[in-house]
């Protein structure tokens, strides 16, 4: 019979008290592996969302909303530079991005690339769009043309059609043909939307007159929508040329290295370029304004793991201290017979360790089926925690930029899954603690004077 | 007390033992001076009325507590100036007590109660436990009591266990202290008797007690008054 086997007698000599013990510790225990398992959960997350949003940054010239073409008489606006619903000249008051002003941004650290974009809006007579029909029997908008409402054809010339992303069309697929490639940025070339091929009868390998420049079909792509298939992209220099807008810039695409550094490169475009000439954008600010519940809950989580483990370690030196007071005269006797301090105080750290693992399994076992519930109702419901649910920023021909529906599932759906790790954690706890609770026993031990305690018997 | 023996046949030996406690204002002179000469293999009634400082001696002599001057030497060693490892060692080899109220370990078994000391010497589990049967065997207690806990056994019986637990690791001094007090007096005698019988094997046996039928069993009476000897007596 050994130490170890003292202690586990002394343990099984009281089964309500250790049991007692053992429920009150499981419960702070197991809250604080919940509070831990949950965390990462909400970490995880929360990178997750970094890592959708990526590490774009989008710099348009001050002033414009939703793409610089609006500014230039597009959807919405004036061809000719005259606001409808003021009679101002709008495009007197917004500042022209140029290569020359882009030229700083070669300068500023952490960029890992960008490429330019214009968009203009097609007024020739080559191309047919498409026209939305009205519902049966609606009346016609005021202003509007009878027979339906004639979808704008939008040109964006880019520098970077190496990807899709880098049409500006979220989601956009290529359904035939190809992209741009790297020789081509120059030449007369398009990708078009599905809808404007169709209603054009074009097909890869099909030419086309566009301001009276013949232009090659390479490229059908498709979005799914009626406006975002009602556009085409040229390479951004035949755009130009087409449009006589040399060295204009509408949009630039700016890629950080890291998503770390996107705040700071974007301070540092906006004050190379300078706010009166650049609106400076990240998706990262607009996420994490609507990933507050998010982080919230995080925090939570971390203030109740803190609390827990604080509350487990207030039990067990609570009653470890208790147990050691109750117990004066068995330490007394063990000395009186030859026990040195390390063996009673060795047998104490067994009790606590046992009862501490002991606990703390029962507290990993309880995460399983309540961290979920634990993490659902840290998190605010997504539908009132979400931006304006539905909006999109941005015209068909500009990076489609949706809120509330996207952002709000990801809120909603935090998946909690508790790991075998948890017993990995919990064990650490366990130790922790008893490692603890014993500095109780060993200061007492310390202390005891047989005489003292066997003295009034 | 016989003076003229060589030192090496005492196994205690006592000079100006003092310890006195604090109680409030008042200072408890326990024991207050005290000196003696104990030959070994000699039974030793230390006898007085309850107070009078037998227990603060058993202690001091013991290594449970330790004296504010004076000298004690007890088989070779100066107890008066042990402190940390040297009095656990001290208690390990050179005394065994029995106490007035067992002071058995509540959950463990009699046998397991009689390893203890062996355990703390680095005794193997099965050495210990052969020689603590053979032990309760030596008191008397009986094969089915051996493996009970103490709350199953009678108060003799518990007090034979911790005969055998005093004598777990033979040491040169069995130290009791009212050994019978909460015994009926037949058991009480046969726990008297069975502690004069380890004289046999050249211990000696110090018992605590205010019984004078007990202390006219010792082969030494020393006499205690508030805390100082007042005189020794051979049986």
């Amino acid at each position: 019979m050994k130490t170890m086997r003292r202690g586990l007698r002394t343990i099984l000599r009281n089964p309500l008290r250790t049991g007692l013990l053992v429920a009150v510790l499981a419960v702070s225990v197991g809250l604080a592996l919940i509070m831990i398992t949950v965390n990462e959960a909400f970490a995880k997350r929360l990178d997750d969302i970094r890592a959708q949003v990526g590490t774009t940054i989008t710099v348009r010239p001050a002033g414009s909303f939703g793409g610089g073409f609006l500014g230039r008489g597009g959807f919405g606006g004036d061809p000719g530079g005259e606001n409808p619903a003021t009679g101002e000249d709008s495009t007197a008051q917004q500042a022209t991005l140029t290569d020359d002003a882009l030229a700083d941004l070669s300068s500023i650290e952490h960029i890992a690339s960008y490429s330019r974009r214009i968009t203009s809006q097609y007024t020739g007579d080559e191309l047919q769009s498409t026209t939305i029909e009205p519902p049966e029997g609606a009346p016609a908008p005021n202003g509007a043309p009878a027979g339906g409402f004639q979808v704008p054809i939008l040109v964006t010339g880019t520098e970077d059609p190496s990807s899709l992303a880098s049409l500006g069309v979220e989601d956009a697929q290529i359904v035939e043909g190809r992209t741009f490639n790297s020789d081509e940025a120059q030449a007369n070339v398009a990708v078009l939307g599905q809808t404007l091929a169709e209603n054009n009868k074009l097909a890869i390998g099909d030419t086309f007159q566009l301001n009276t420049t013949t232009m090659e079909v390479v490229g059908i792509y498709s979005t799914g929508t009626q406006f975002g298939d009602n556009s085409l992209f040229l390479p951004l220099e035949t755009a130009r040329t087409m449009f006589d807008r040399t060295g204009e810039v509408d949009e630039v695409d700016v890629q950080a290295d890291t998503a770390s550094n996107v705040e700071r490169v974007a301070d540092d475009i906006r004050a190379a370029l300078g706010e009166d000439v650049a609106d400076v954008s990240t998706e990262l600010s607009s996420f994490e304004g609507i990933s507050s519940p998010l982080s919230d809950a995080k925090s939570s989580s971390q203030v109740g793991m803190i609390a827990a483990l604080v509350a487990s370690a207030a039990v067990i030196l609570f009653s470890v201290g208790l147990v050691a007071r109750q117990r004066v005269k068995e330490i007394g006797i063990l000395k009186a017979v030859g026990a040195s301090n390390w063996h009673v105080t060795a047998q104490f750290g067994i009790e606590t360790v046992v009862v501490s693992v002991v606990a703390a399994l029962v507290g990993a076992l309880a995460t399983f089926p309540l961290a979920q519930t634990v993490a659902n109702g840290l998190v605010s419901d997504p539908a009132t925690s979400g931006g304006p649910a539905g909006f999109s920023g941005g015209p068909p021909g500009a990076r489609v930029f949706q809120f509330g529906g996207p952002v709000g599932g990801l809120l909603g759906d935090v998946d909690v899954a508790v790991s075998p790790e948890v017993f990995l954690y919990a064990l650490v706890i366990a130790i922790g603690l008893a490692v603890l609770a014993s500095v109780v026993p060993a200061w007492y031990v310390g202390r005891v004077r047989p005489a003292e305690v066997l003295r009034h018997e | 007390m016989n003076d003229q023996l060589p030192s090496d046949d005492y196994v205690a030996i006592a000079e100006e033992l003092t310890k006195h406690f604090k109680s409030g204002p008042a200072v408890v002179r326990a024991v207050d001076g005290v000196g003696f000469r104990l030959p070994r293999g000699k039974m030793v009634a230390l006898r007085g009325p309850s107070g009078c400082g037998k227990s603060t001696l058993l202690n001091l002599i013991g290594a449970l507590d330790r004296p504010d001057s004076g000298k004690l030497i007890v088989d070779g060693v100066d107890v008066s100036r042990l402190s940390g490892g040297g009095e656990v060692a001290y208690r390990r080899r050179k005394v065994g007590f029995v106490f007035q109220q067992f002071n058995l370990v509540p959950q463990l078994s009699a046998t397991e109660n009689v390893t203890l000391p062996m355990e703390f010497v680095g005794g193997t589990n099965g050495a210990s436990k052969s020689r603590a049967r053979e032990l309760l065997r030596r008191v008397g207690l009986a094969q089915d009591r051996h493996e009970r806990r103490p709350a199953k056994l009678s108060g003799g019986e518990q007090q034979r266990v911790a005969i055998a637990r005093a004598l777990a690791n033979e040491p040169p001094i069995i130290l009791a202290d009212e050994p019978t007090a909460n015994l009926d007096s037949k058991t009480g005698r046969l726990i008297v008797e069975l502690l004069r019988s380890l004289r046999k094997e050249y211990r000696t046996v110090i018992i605590a007690t205010h019984d004078a039928d007990i202390a006219a069993e010792a082969d030494i009476i020393l006499e205690m008054r508030d805390g100082r000897l007042v005189g020794d007596a051979v049986a």
